[in-house]
């Protein structure tokens, strides 16, 4: 898909359709709690590559692909804009109540991920059904 | 997204959002918001029972929002937050600060005096 912010529900609701696969029981508590994490993580992503790597260019490609196994879910993105060093960012003071900063915490809360900078960029992001916190 | 704007007779203004409040919306809202702050402000009411999806864009405009208001000698209580937006307030712990004791005691609004369909 192309890397705009109109192409994120598009990816948003193929990611939480794929929710569904990891359990034969969805719609448990814990379940909605994985659904809305993953959605989360994966929209803050999408919102990243179109804002950051590819920073107002309207020909960005995004690639997903979303593998679910039992109980589990990976994301991987990819992207052929600017790569971004993951490392640098700092984690926000919360009680300051940051206006911008979040997108990158919020990813990290929520599911666990892994940055490979090159062409493409390849951002990969998991998470365990089981594991109601982040960082799975 | 979708947005309502109304104020009651006590001048309490209520932000109704519904849908999602996220990068490509956020900025309709921001443009509102400018306009609502030049504008003497007391109590403000954000309603987000009808909000779907928030993402850090979002957070951002009503962390301005409220920060805003304050500076100006008002408040800002959340209402309604749940499901996904629920989850980002908690994480980010926007629920201590701005969903008040008080959210049950909303004050009954006058029809809106503006609506604003979006996406």
């Amino acid at each position: 898909m192309l890397g705009l912010l109109d192409h994120r529900d598009v990816a948003l609701r193929a990611v939480s359709a794929a929710c569904k696969l990891v359990t034969a029981r969805p719609k448990q508590p814990e379940w909605n709690e994985f659904r809305t994490h993953v959605v989360s993580a994966v929209g803050e992503a999408f919102n990243n590559i179109v804002l950051h790597s590819y920073a107002g260019r309207s020909d960005g490609l995004i690639e997903m692909e979303i593998h679910t196994e039992s109980q589990r879910i990976t994301v991987e993105l990819r992207d052929y804009g600017e790569s971004f060093d993951l490392e640098s960012v700092a984690e926000p003071d919360l009680d300051q109540l940051p206006e911008s900063g979040l997108g990158i915490f919020i990813m990290r809360a929520f599911m666990s991920i892994r940055y490979r900078p090159g062409h493409p960029n390849v951002l990969t992001l998991s998470k365990s059904l089981s594991t109601s916190e982040g960082a799975p | 997204m979708t947005f309502s704007i109304s104020i009651s007779e006590a001048g309490v203004i209520r932000l109704s959002i519904e849908g999602e409040l996220d990068a490509m919306t956020v900025s309709d809202l921001r443009t509102e918001i400018e306009k609502l702050l030049m504008r003497q402000i007391g109590r403000v009411e954000v309603d987000l029972s009808m909000l779907r999806m928030l993402d850090s864009s979002g957070v951002g405009a009503l962390v301005s929002l409220y920060k805003q208001v304050r500076a100006r000698g008002g408040e800002v209580v959340v209402l309604g937050l749940r499901d996904q937006p629920l989850a980002i307030f908690r994480l980010l712990r926007l629920d201590r600060v701005m969903v008040g004791a008080e959210v049950q005691s909303t004050t009954p609004a006058t029809p809106p005096k503006h609506r604003n369909p979006t996406s």
